[in-house]
C-alpha cells in the first residue's frame, strides 16, 4: 500500500506556525530540526497572542466518548488548524458548552505525546519503539494472521478487545474487520452497566429513560449513586431548574459527592446496601397506603407477591440497620417521594457494579413503579436508553471469507450496543468470551489459544480488572496490536501500535445513551502525521491480506470515511429525528421526535406487557422473581475500596494531556481523617493501598467526603505515572448482565483493601 | 455609575467542574503555568468538606487596577466603554511589576514569550457580540457577566469569606456563597 500523503511535511505547509501551541508541540516533539518546510524558521521574534479574531471556518463534531452528555461540538478552524471549540448552541442539552474534558480536545490532535506513526516495539515494556511504514506494519500483522490460520485452521486465535473508547458509529467497523477476516474470538459483554440493563429489562422489558431535559418537571429527584456534577455536567441545570420550581433534590451515595454537596439532602449510605434502603422505603409506602393503587392495578403484575415479600421480610428498622441511614430519615423521604408527583430517581451506574447490583436496581425500579411514576413526564427510573441508535451498522456488518471456519454451530452474540441479529442458520460462529474477565479468559483459552490480541477503542491495562493477572495473560499472547493515540499502559505492553485519528480527523455520527440528540461528526482537519481511522486501518489490513493471499479478507480495501458515515443512515433515523438527509445535521444537532416520558403508552416490552414486579424471566435467568434483597459481597480486607471516575477523565482518556495536568497533576487516595488517624497517616503522606491482588503507592489526601470505612481512589491514567487502580480490583462478577449483554457485569465497587504509611 | 463588566460567581450553583478554566485554555492556548482562570477549592475552615465548594477566579478587572498603575510602559489600559482591563503584550517588556504588585496574583509570567499576561475578559469576543469563553462554557450558569452599573442582587457579596479584601482596588467581581446540604451520616460508624 502507499504511504499516507498526510505526512508532517504536508501538514506544515498548510499551517501558519506562529501559533504558540503549534510551535510548542512541534518543538517538544523534536520535529523542528527535521522539518522540510521553511515556514518554521521565523520563530516569531515578536510576541503574538492567540485571540478571538473571527473569520473561522466551522465544523460540526461530537464527543464520541462513553459519556452521558455526548456533546455536540462546534469547531473553529483557520488555515487548516483547530483554533478553539465550543458546544453547539443548537442543542438545548449542551447549550453552547462542553466540559473540562471536552475543551481539552483542542489540544489533542496536536499533542506532542501523540502516537504519530505505526511503530514496533522490540520487547514489550522496553520502550524500544521503532517507526515502521504502514506497509510494514500491515505486512507483519497479516503474516501473523496467515500463520495462525495455517496452524489452527481457523482465526479463533485472533481476539478483539474493544469497548467504548470511541462510540462513533463507523468505529463498529473494527468488529466488521474481524468478521471480514473469519471467525474470531470476541470479548463480549460490558464492564459498564449490564446488571442494571438486565434489571430494567426484567421489570419493564427494556432500558429506556425519560428525556433528561424533562427533569425540570420533577417535583422530587433522587440521584441514587449518580454524580452528574462530575459525570454529566449538562444535566445538572435541569436538577437546579426543578429545584427553582420547588422540587427537592436528595442524593444517596457512599461518598459525599459534588452532586451531594449541591443537594437539599444527602444520605451517606453504606456501600452496596442501597437495595435494603429502597425496600425499606417501599415497605413504609405500602404500610401507609401511599402507593398508586390505580397505576399498579392497571399496569403491573406481581404487586401482591411483592407486597407479601415486603411484609414478611422487610422493615424500616431492618433497612436502617443494613444501610446505616436512620429510620426517621427513611420514613420522611419515603413519604415525600410517594406524595410528590411526579417524582423521579436517577440510578447511577456505580450503584450496580456490585454482586447485588441488578437486584438493587430492581428494588429501586419497584419504588418508582409502585408510586405510579413510570411513564410520566418528570418521573421515571432513569438509567439509560438506546432508542436513538437505529443506524444501519454498515461498517459492522461484514461477511466472513468463503470457507472460513470457527466454532461449530451458532453462537448468539449479545451486547449492550449490539443492534443487529441474524437468524440465519450457520455452520460456524465466533468464540464468545467474557470481556469482564479478559485476563482470565486469555489465560484459560485453549484449542486454539489466543495468539494475537487486537486492541482498539479500549485500554485493557487501565479498564480491565486485576492488572497483575493481565500481565500474566499478555505473556501468553504471541502478538499484541493496539490502535491508539497515546502511549498508554496497554500500548507499553504491545508489539505494534497503530496511530488512530481523533474526532476531528474522521467522519462519523454520534448518539447518546442518555439524552435524545443526534450529532454529525465532520472531518474538520486533515489527519495529523500518519493517523488513520479504524475503518481505514481495516481497509489497509484487508489490502495487505489480499495481496499476500487473495480472498483472505472481505473488507473493502479503499474507504472514504464520509461515504461510510452516510451509509449508516436510513429512513428510520431520518423520520425519528425529523430530518430529510444527514446533511441537515450540518445545521446543528437534532433531537428525536419522541415523547419526553419513556413508557408513556404504558405498553411494556415484558412477556406480560405490564410492569413486572414479579418476573418469571428473571427467575429463568437464575435470579429471584421478585426484587428481593440480595446480600453484599463478603468483606475480604480491612476497608471498602472504591475506584470511581474522576471529573477530569473518562477511564484512561483526557487526564494524560498536558492541558489537563495543569489542573490535575497527580492522583491521590482519599481517606477520612478518622481512618487516617487509626493508621497514623497525615495529609500528604505516601501510603500503600494493598490487598491480595496488588498494591498502589500514592499520596494521601484527608477528606470528610469519603466514609470512615472506605479507601477512595479515582480511576485514571496519568502520563509518566504507574498509577493504576486495577492493581487492587478483581474481576468478580455482578449478579446480572448475561440476559441482555451476554455476560454478567463486574463488581468493581465490591473491593476491599488495607492502607499503611510507606 | 459607568458601565463596568464584572464576573458574577455563584458558588452556590458552582460544581467545581473546571470547565471554565479549560474553556479558557481552549481559546488562548496558554503555555504551561500560565493560567488565566483557575478554580480554587474553598478552605475547610470556610466550607467544611474539602473540594466540594469553589470560587472560579480570573482577573477582577478592578476599578482602580494595580497592574495598570505600576506598569512602566503603559501596557495596561482600562476600557472606557465597559471597564475591561486590557494588557497589551506587544508593549509589555516583561519587567514583572504587575506580577509582583497585583494582590490577587492575577498576571502571570509567560516563560515562552518572557512577558506578562492575564485574562482579557475575552474582549475580542465581547466586541464580536459573544460571551467570554468561560462564561459561555459554564454548564450551570454559575459564572456570568454582569454590569455593575445595573447589577442589583441583594444576596451577592463582593468579598466572600476566603476572598481577599482590597477596597482601594474595588475588584469588579461579585459572589454568591455556597451552602451545605442537610447531611444524614451513617449510624453504623
Amino acid at each position: 500500500m502507499t504511504e499516507s500523503n498526510n505526512t508532517l511535511g504536508t501538514q506544515v505547509g498548510k499551517c501558519p506556525l506562529s501559533r504558540r501551541k503549534f510551535l510548542k508541540c512541534l518543538l517538544a516533539a523534536g520535529a523542528v530540526a527535521t522539518m522540510p518546510c521553511g515556514l518554521l524558521r521565523p520563530m516569531s521574534s515578536r510576541a503574538e497572542e492567540i485571540v478571538y479574531e473571527g473569520g473561522y471556518e466551522f465544523f460540526r463534531n461530537a464527543c464520541p466518548r462513553n459519556c452521558y452528555d455526548t456533546c455536540s461540538i462546534k469547531t473553529s478552524v483557520k488555515d487548516g488548524v483547530i483554533q478553539f471549540i465550543e458546544g453547539a448552541t443548537e442543542s438545548t442539552f449542551t447549550r453552547g458548552g462542553l466540559c473540562v474534558k471536552g475543551y481539552g480536545y483542542t489540544r489533542r490532535p496536536y499533542s506532542p505525546d501523540r502516537i504519530k506513526y505505526p511503530m514496533v516495539q522490540e520487547g514489550r515494556g522496553t520502550g524500544n519503539w521503532k517507526r515502521v511504514s504502514w506497509d510494514e506494519a500491515m505486512e507483519r500483522i497479516s503474516k501473523k494472521l496467515l500463520e495462525i490460520h495455517d496452524k489452527d485452521g481457523t482465526l479463533l486465535g485472533l481476539a478483539l478487545s474493544k469497548y467504548s473508547g470511541n462510540f462513533g458509529i463507523t468505529n463498529y467497523g473494527v468488529e466488521g474487520m474481524m468478521t471480514s477476516l473469519g471467525y474470531t474470538t470476541r470479548l463480549t459483554g460490558t464492564p459498564c452497566w449490564p446488571a442494571g440493563i438486565d434489571a430494567q429489562n426484567f421489570d419493564m422489558g427494556d432500558m429506556w429513560c425519560n428525556d433528561p431535559e424533562d427533569m425540570v418537571d420533577a417535583r422530587y429527584i433522587i440521584a441514587w449513586g449518580a454524580n452528574p456534577a462530575w459525570n454529566s455536567v449538562h444535566s445538572v441545570k435541569y436538577l437546579y431548574a426543578a429545584r427553582d420550581r420547588g422540587a427537592k433534590i436528595v442524593v444517596i451515595d457512599p461518598i459525599l459527592t459534588q452532586m451531594a454537596a449541591k443537594a437539599d439532602e444527602y444520605w451517606q449510605v453504606k456501600t452496596s446496601a442501597d437495595g435494603a434502603l429502597a425496600l425499606g422505603m417501599a415497605r413504609y409506602i405500602l404500610d401507609n397506603d401511599l402507593y398508586d393503587k390505580d397505576w399498579v392495578a392497571a399496569n403491573s403484575i406481581g404487586f401482591n407477591a411483592f407486597a407479601e415479600y415486603l411484609k414478611n421480610n422487610v422493615t424500616v428498622a431492618w433497612a436502617a440497620k443494613e444501610s446505616g441511614i436512620p429510620a426517621e430519615s427513611i420514613v420522611k423521604v419515603a413519604q415525600e417521594f410517594a406524595t410528590a408527583k411526579p417524582a423521579t430517581i436517577w440510578i447511577g451506574y456505580g450503584l450496580q457494579r456490585h454482586v447485588n447490583g441488578g437486584a438493587t436496581v430492581r428494588a429501586i425500579d419497584a419504588l418508582v413503579a409502585m408510586t405510579g411514576n413510570v411513564g410520566k413526564t418528570g418521573g421515571g427510573a432513569r438509567y439509560g436508553h438506546l432508542q436513538t441508535w437505529g443506524f444501519n451498522y454498515h461498517a459492522l456488518l461484514q461477511k466472513q471469507p468463503e470457507g472460513a471456519k470457527g466454532v461449530p454451530g451458532k453462537a448468539e452474540v449479545k451486547g449492550d450496543f449490539t443492534f443487529t441479529s441474524d437468524d440465519a442458520a450457520v455452520d460456524y460462529s465466533d468464540r464468545i468470551l467474557n470481556i469482564n474477565k479478559t485476563a482470565q479468559v486469555i489465560l484459560d483459552a485453549d484449542d486454539p489459544p489466543i495468539r494475537l490480541l487486537w486492541v482498539s477503542c479500549k485500554n485493557p491495562f487501565s479498564q480491565d480488572f486485576d492488572r497483575n493477572k493481565m500481565l500474566k495473560a499478555f505473556e501468553k499472547l504471541e502478538m499484541v496490536v493496539t490502535v491508539d493515540q497515546f502511549f498508554n499502559q496497554t500500548v507499553e505492553m504491545s508489539d505494534i501500535v497503530l496511530p488512530v485519528t481523533t474526532l476531528f480527523e474522521e467522519w462519523t455520527i454520534n448518539a447518546s445513551y442518555w439524552h435524545y440528540w443526534l450529532s454529525l461528526n465532520e472531518q474538520a482537519i486533515e489527519p495529523m502525521y500518519e493517523a488513520k481511522s479504524n475503518i481505514e486501518i481495516a481497509a489497509a489490513l484487508s489490502k495487505k491480506m489480499n495481496e499476500l493471499r487473495p480472498g483472505s479478507c472481505t473488507f473493502p480495501t479503499e474507504i472514504d470515511t464520509k461515504e461510510w458515515m452516510i451509509k449508516e443512515f436510513n429512513q428510520g433515523v431520518y423520520d425519528l429525528f425529523g430530518i430529510k438527509s444527514w446533511e441537515d445535521l450540518r445545521n446543528g444537532p437534532v433531537k428525536a421526535k419522541m415523547h419526553p416520558a419513556s413508557w408513556v403508552d404504558l405498553k411494556f416490552k415484558t412477556p406480560s406487557g405490564k410492569y413486572e414486579f414479579k418476573s418469571e424471566l428473571a427467575e429463568k435467568w437464575g435470579h429471584k422473581a421478585l426484587p428481593e434483597f440480595k446480600a453484599p459481597r463478603e468483606k475480604y480486607d480491612k476497608y471498602r475500596l472504591l475506584t470511581p471516575h474522576s471529573k477530569f477523565g473518562i477511564h484512561s482518556q483526557f487526564i494524560n494531556l498536558d492541558w489537563s495536568e495543569e489542573f490535575n497533576p497527580k492522583p491521590f487516595v482519599y481517606l477520612h481523617p478518622k481512618l487516617a488517624a487509626e493508621k497514623s497517616i497525615d495529609d500528604g503522606d505516601t501510603v500503600r493501598v494493598s490487598n491480595t491482588y496488588g498494591e498502589v503507592i500514592i499520596t494521601a489526601k484527608l477528606s470528610t467526603v469519603v466514609p470512615p470505612d472506605a479507601i477512595v481512589m479515582y480511576e485514571a491514567w496519568f502520563k509518566n505515572n504507574p498509577y493504576n487502580v486495577q492493581n487492587v480490583v478483581d474481576d468478580t462478577s455482578s449478579d446480572m448482565g448475561a440476559f441482555k449483554t451476554g455476560q454478567p457485569g463486574v463488581a468493581i465497587h465490591d473491593q476491599f483493601a488495607d492502607v499503611a504509611k510507606v | 455609575m459607568k458601565k463596568q463588566y464584572a464576573f458574577y460567581i455563584d458558588a452556590e450553583r458552582c460544581i467545581g467542574c473546571f470547565t471554565c478554566a479549560m474553556a479558557c485554555k481552549n481559546q488562548y492556548h496558554q503555555p504551561e503555568t500560565v493560567i488565566w482562570r483557575q478554580v480554587y477549592p474553598i478552605k475547610a475552615e470556610i466550607y467544611p468538606h474539602r473540594e466540594r465548594a469553589f470560587y472560579s477566579l480570573a482577573c477582577n478587572h478592578c476599578e482602580n487596577p494595580t497592574c495598570l498603575n505600576v506598569c512602566p510602559v503603559v501596557a495596561y489600559s482600562k476600557r472606557e466603554a465597559d471597564g475591561i482591563v486590557i494588557h497589551d503584550q506587544e508593549k509589555c517588556i516583561g519587567c514583572g511589576n504587575c506580577i509582583r504588585s497585583c494582590p490577587y496574583g492575577v498576571p502571570r509570567y509567560n516563560p515562552v514569550l518572557k512577558k506578562a499576561e492575564k485574562c482579557s475578559f475575552c474582549w475580542q469576543r465581547i466586541d464580536a457580540g459573544l460571551k467570554p469563553q468561560c462564561v459561555q462554557s459554564c454548564p450551570v450558569e454559575a459564572l456570568q457577566i454582569v454590569d455593575l452599573a445595573t447589577f442589583d442582587k441583594p444576596d451577592a457579596v463582593q468579598y466572600p469569606p476566603g476572598f481577599p479584601k482590597y477596597p482601594k482596588l474595588n475588584p469588579s467581581v461579585r459572589f454568591l456563597v455556597p451552602r451545605l446540604p442537610k447531611i444524614i451520616g451513617r449510624e453504623d460508624i
